[in-house]
């Protein structure tokens, strides 16, 4: 039975098929000049129009992920003109049948292409960006895969589910001169106040600044249930241990009380990572030190509570759950006035998503690039890997490592489950 | 309380209480800087490996040997490598216990092993930048199961050393996704010979993927690479 399982599971996922490789948009247009020798009717919408870029000139995208954060991705992307929607994959059949119907209806066509393998949409040579909403444990190798395959990515947040795979997703994105965005749109719009006024210099040198946010995923032990048809289970896991299926266990609710994936390690780092990316993304941001990654984490076991000080390099320091401290409270130096800086923003029309599009046209960084978004995953897991281990750490971000500490080095990564490899 | 958990271990499975299991959790934090009873706890978890339990017990006990297993653990672990059922875990433990021994577990394990649970230890071997077994993956990269030979060349990129340059310049793979994931692994292996000083060595690997026969975005890379070796503005 395993035996079989496993041959199934490996030749179904082992590897990309090269005959679905699709064409390229050169090829496509030189095919398509060939077919303009019958009766063809080109569409105003294909030649462009006073909203709409001519077909050539707009971005191809595809979806991979269309749950809760993948629908609201689809319908940001699939609203824009500039954008030429194609494709979508996900494990579940659900999901993949609500995004051909949604995409149809909006090109009032056929023609969107559904796959439950992403491999198959990183492999289309037509399609030039692609958008990731799976679960945390998928992030990495889909966003270096789509990198690898030439394509641009904007990646939900978290990006990252272990700190290894950070330098890995901002390597291949600078290898490949990609760009890859990450997907808080929560660190610009929800703390305008507080980042306003420290980049206006008001608050004179910061010296603090706290965030509220939790709490960290478990280990998952809920019971098996029967694996409903229209879900493949075994890629839903992908390189995640193996466990029976369980609705509560992959349920992409935003919970994280035990009844969905963000509540569980395999997936998640929990509300730490889940909110943290807003949250801590939203404070390094205001407090100008998103560049950057803290060198020390002092873990506090005091009476009030459990809390961390991350230290900065540049002597900034970051708190996490603070007694008596509001989230995002910002510790200034009143009475001193320092110099305004201009505040980044995102470039393009349409928030995080006109962004994204804007600089895939351009080639420029946006504004939740890869290298930053990986940093502000980072304070998620090193405070996790503080909480963990219930003691101080120093961190190496020049070597991404903690010096001269085998125990907490041994956190930095986990082994995928076969076959996938990073 | 300890005892109690070890026994709840025999009969744990899915949908069991896991608070059982805390006070396991505990003292593989608490007993840091007691070796003795470390040493005690490591040897009773890794019992466990080679005990009549289920697969989630002894999913339990790898998590466990992630962060506390030694190389007392690594012949239980080792064991676990062959069973389709209980490879990965295996490896979960293996791959992150610094113990020289537990890379070595793993390089005897390579030539044995076929299929996916190949593939998984590649990848482990690959993640521990094993530089001893850059031979064995380097046979890997002809093997004729694709994923095997898809892996060993991500496995030699993360290596990054110029044995592993070499040994994926000598890959003759027509399979589109070997031939995906060897480039990208000797761009890696460019990027890690330019970090290292290098420029030589990385020059000639970019050169050689630079040119009209690759992919734009790979061509780029290759093209910016050698500025970045001309120590110019990429």
């Amino acid at each position: 039975m395993h035996d079989d399982q496993s041959r199934t599971q490996y030749e179904d996922h082992g590897r990309i098929r090269p005959e679905h490789r699709g064409p390229s948009r050169r090829e496509f247009l030189k095919t398509a000049g060939a077919a303009i020798a019958v009766p063809y009717v080109i569409t105003s919408s294909a030649l462009g129009n006073e909203e709409r870029p001519p077909a050539s000139d707009r971005i191809v995208m595809a979806g991979i992920g269309i749950g809760n954060m993948g629908r609201g991705d689809c319908e940001s992307f699939l609203g824009r003109g500039d954008v030429q929607y194609v494709a979508a994959s996900d494990v579940r059949k659900g999901a993949r049948d609500w995004a051909k119907a949604r995409v149809d209806k909006h090109y009032q066509n056929g023609d969107c292409q559904t796959y439950n393998d992403f491999r198959e949409i990183l492999a289309r040579g037509d399609i030039d960006a692609v958008h990731i909403a799976t679960p945390d444990h998928w992030h990495a190798i889909m966003v270096i895969e789509a990198c690898r395959q030439g394509k641009d990515v904007y990646c939900q947040k978290p990006e990252t589910r272990t700190l290894r795979e950070g330098p890995l997703m901002i390597a291949a994105a600078r290898r490949y001169a990609r760009v890859v965005s990450g997907g808080s749109q929560r660190v610009l719009e929800d703390y305008r106040d507080t980042v306003n006024k420290c980049w206006a210099g008001e608050l004179g040198t910061i010296k603090s600044i706290n965030v509220n946010v939790g709490p960290l995923s478990q280990l998952c032990n809920l019971p098996a249930e029967a694996t409903p048809p229209e879900i493949d289970w075994e890629l839903w896991l992908g390189p995640a241990p193996w466990a029976p299926y369980n609705k509560a266990r992959c349920d992409g609710n935003f919970s994280t009380a035990g009844n969905s994936w963000r509540s569980y390690i395999d997936y998640s780092g929990g509300g730490m990572t889940d909110w943290g990316a807003h949250h801590f993304g939203g404070a390094t941001f205001a407090v100008d030190v998103r560049e950057l990654q803290p060198r020390e984490i002092e873990y506090h076991d005091e009476k009030e509570g459990k809390f961390l000080t991350y230290k900065y390099p540049n002597g900034l320091l970051l708190t996490h759950n603070r007694p008596q401290t509001g989230n995002l409270q910002v510790e200034g130096t009143p009475g001193e006035e320092i110099a305004a800086k201009a505040v980044p923003s995102y470039k393009g029309d349409g928030g995080i998503y006109g962004d994204f599009i804007e600089c895939v046209k351009t080639r420029e960084k946006p504004f939740r690039d890869i290298e930053l978004a990986v940093n502000t995953v980072a304070v998620s897991h090193l405070g996790i890997i503080a909480y963990e281990l219930q003691r101080s750490l120093k961190w190496d971000a020049a070597r991404q490592e903690f010096p001269g500490d085998a125990e907490a080095n041994r956190f930095l990564d986990r082994a995928r489950r076969e076959p996938w490899v990073l | 309380m300890l005892d109690q958990a070890f026994e709840a271990l025999k009969t744990y499975d899915w949908g069991a209480d896991r608070n059982q299991l805390l006070p396991i959790e505990e003292a593989v934090i608490t007993t840091r800087d007691d070796a003795a009873a470390r040493q005690a706890l490591e040897a009773r978890i890794a019992a466990l490996l080679a005990a009549d339990v289920s697969r989630d017990a002894k999913d339990f006990a790898c998590r466990m040997l992630m962060i506390i297993g030694s190389a007392a653990a690594v012949p239980a672990l080792a064991a676990l490598l062959p069973e389709h059922d209980e490879s990965h875990m295996a490896r979960y433990a293996l791959e992150r216990i610094p113990a020289d021994e537990a890379a070595r577990a793993l390089r005897e394990a390579l030539p044995k092993a076929s299929g996916p649970l190949k593939v998984g230890i590649i990848g482990s071997l690959g993640v521990r930048r094993d530089t001893a077994s850059v031979p064995a993956l380097a046979a890997s990269l002809a093997d004729s199961d694709a994923a095997v030979a898809r892996a060993a060349a991500t496995a030699l990129g993360n290596i990054g050393t110029p044995e592993a340059a070499k040994a994926l310049a000598a890959s003759r793979s027509t399979n589109a996704d070997v031939k995906l994931a060897a480039t990208d692994a000797r761009l890696a292996c460019a990027d890690s010979l330019l970090a290292a000083g290098k420029k030589s060595e990385a020059l000639v690997l970019y050169k050689s993927l630079a040119g009209e026969d690759q992919p734009k975005h790979v061509r780029l890379a290759g093209t910016r690479g050698m500025l970045a070796c001309a120590g110019k503005a990429q």
